[in-house]
């Protein structure tokens, strides 16, 4: 990269206009006159084309990994093996007689969701002292969490969450009782908000939080990742097992 | 963003696939990757590869297809196209890799094909503007890889998932023109990263 001067936010996004090709008219015309006539300012635009393609490979890349982890589940019988066709049929019999037992549940469960069972527990919750009036909603559903009850705390938090702007309290504790309630897309859908939050005050839960959510969705990158930013005990625990 | 079911295993079309690749439909990719590895790894396991290698190689395959089909470089006719485009590129691959092995005395001709099939399929630049471009763009990578996280994720929003500055700026929970100049930051720190020799 040769271009190592600073480009202005309206510069790099008319240059984003241009490489998507959603410049037109006398912009598109100037935009082209400059790129044959100014040698630095061509390199700085495909210096700007070079990241937009690193952002996608990379990504792309990382996303692989998580595809990849998702097969381990499937498991895949070595191909370069011949079975004998004797103990095909005795796993064959087990698998039908584990399933007539009700067993296969114990069976099915990935390392990952093992790991994940044996370290989730929701957030305590927050205190709800008599008297509490000035949020009297929020912490009405409170209780219903403090219970075990998620799914009465989240409709009553989600419509607490369209009226009122949601804040980093609201969308932490969404997140813990969705993933409570088996729902981890959704879980890291508030959980993430959180974490992009400049406010850090949940920076720590969150990040624990969310990588348990991506450890129970099978992506031990991202697990492993959201795990590393909380300075919590059990997270570098999770990771140590995790990188074994 | 238009998403697809895969979840009925319904065949997709051409402009379907198409338009999945270039949109980066999680759904469809990791579909398409899933439903394709076994006989990949079938293929190298049988000749003489590891696990591991059935990953590369079907990871360098699948980033071609990925690649090629943004480009137009590729045009899937249907589904089966695209599961015979990823074997074929997968196992010329692994071919490549057996020969390099096996004949490292011939290896220095081998470099030399290699090359001229890699200037065929990219852009009709010089093979040294070639080089130049792809360490480029490695070091790109790795600098969007070691930058952090939030940035990543917006960045990542915005150009791999292709949503809109509106969708980014409600999940964020900010304005507009607030997670437009956010965005602009993050860049901003990816390329003085990436500028860094």
């Amino acid at each position: 990269m040769n271009s190592n001067h600073n480009i202005s936010q309206e510069q790099l996004e008319a240059i984003e206009r241009y490489l998507n090709k959603q410049m037109t008219g006398d912009e598109l015309a100037a935009f082209e006159t400059k790129l044959q006539e100014n040698e630095a300012f061509k390199t700085m635009v495909e210096d700007v084309k070079t990241i937009f393609s690193a952002i996608e490979t990379q990504t792309m890349k990382e996303k692989m990994d998580g595809f990849h982890e998702a097969l381990k589940d499937t498991s895949v019988i070595p191909l370069h093996t011949k079975q004998r066709p004797f103990r095909k049929y005795m796993i064959a019999a087990c698998v039908v007689a584990l399933l007539g037992l009700g067993y296969v549940s114990l069976f099915g469960k990935s390392a990952n969701e093992k790991l994940y069972a044996n370290y989730f527990t929701p957030d305590p919750g927050l205190p709800t002292t008599m008297g509490t009036t000035t949020n009297f909603d929020f912490y009405d559903a409170m209780v219903n969490y403090k219970q075990g009850d998620y799914k009465t705390a989240i409709t009553k938090w989600e419509s607490l969450a369209q009226t009122a702007k949601a804040n980093d309290t609201l969308n932490y504790f969404l997140g813990v009782a969705h993933l409570a309630n088996n729902e981890e897309q959704l879980a890291i859908n508030y959980l993430s908000k959180v974490t992009f939050s400049e406010i850090k005050a949940f920076d720590k839960e969150a990040h624990y939080y969310l990588g348990l959510a991506y450890l129970k969705a099978n992506d031990t990158k991202l697990a492993k990742e959201n795990l590393s930013y909380s300075s919590y005990e059990q997270s570098q625990s999770i990771l140590s097992q995790l990188n074994d | 963003m238009r998403k697809h079911d895969f979840t009925t295993n319904q065949r997709l079309s051409d402009t379907d696939i198409v338009t999945a690749i270039k949109t980066n439909d999680e759904t469809v990719l990791k579909s398409l990757y899933l439903e394709n590895y076994s006989k990949i790894e079938f293929l190298i396991l049988k000749n003489n590869g590891t696990k591991d290698h059935a990953k590369d190689i079907y990871q360098e395959a699948f980033l071609t297809l990925w690649k090629n089909t943004k480009e137009g470089k590729f045009i899937p006719q249907d589904q089966t196209s695209v599961n015979g485009y990823l074997y074929t590129v997968a196992k010329n691959k692994w071919m490549d890799y057996l020969r390099s092995n096996k004949y490292k005395k011939t290896k220095l001709v081998e470099d030399e094909r290699q090359l001229e099939i890699h200037q065929d399929s990219f852009f009709s630049t010089s093979i040294d503007d070639k080089i130049e471009n792809e360490r480029l763009l490695d070091k790109a990578m790795d600098a969007f890889k070691n930058l952090g996280l939030p940035c990543k994720n917006l960045l990542m929003k915005f150009y791999f998932e292709k949503k809109s500055m509106r969708e980014i700026a409600e999940e964020l929970e900010l304005d507009e023109a607030s997670t437009r100049n956010k965005k602009y930051r993050c860049m901003e720190k990816l390329r003085e990263l990436a500028l860094k020799s």
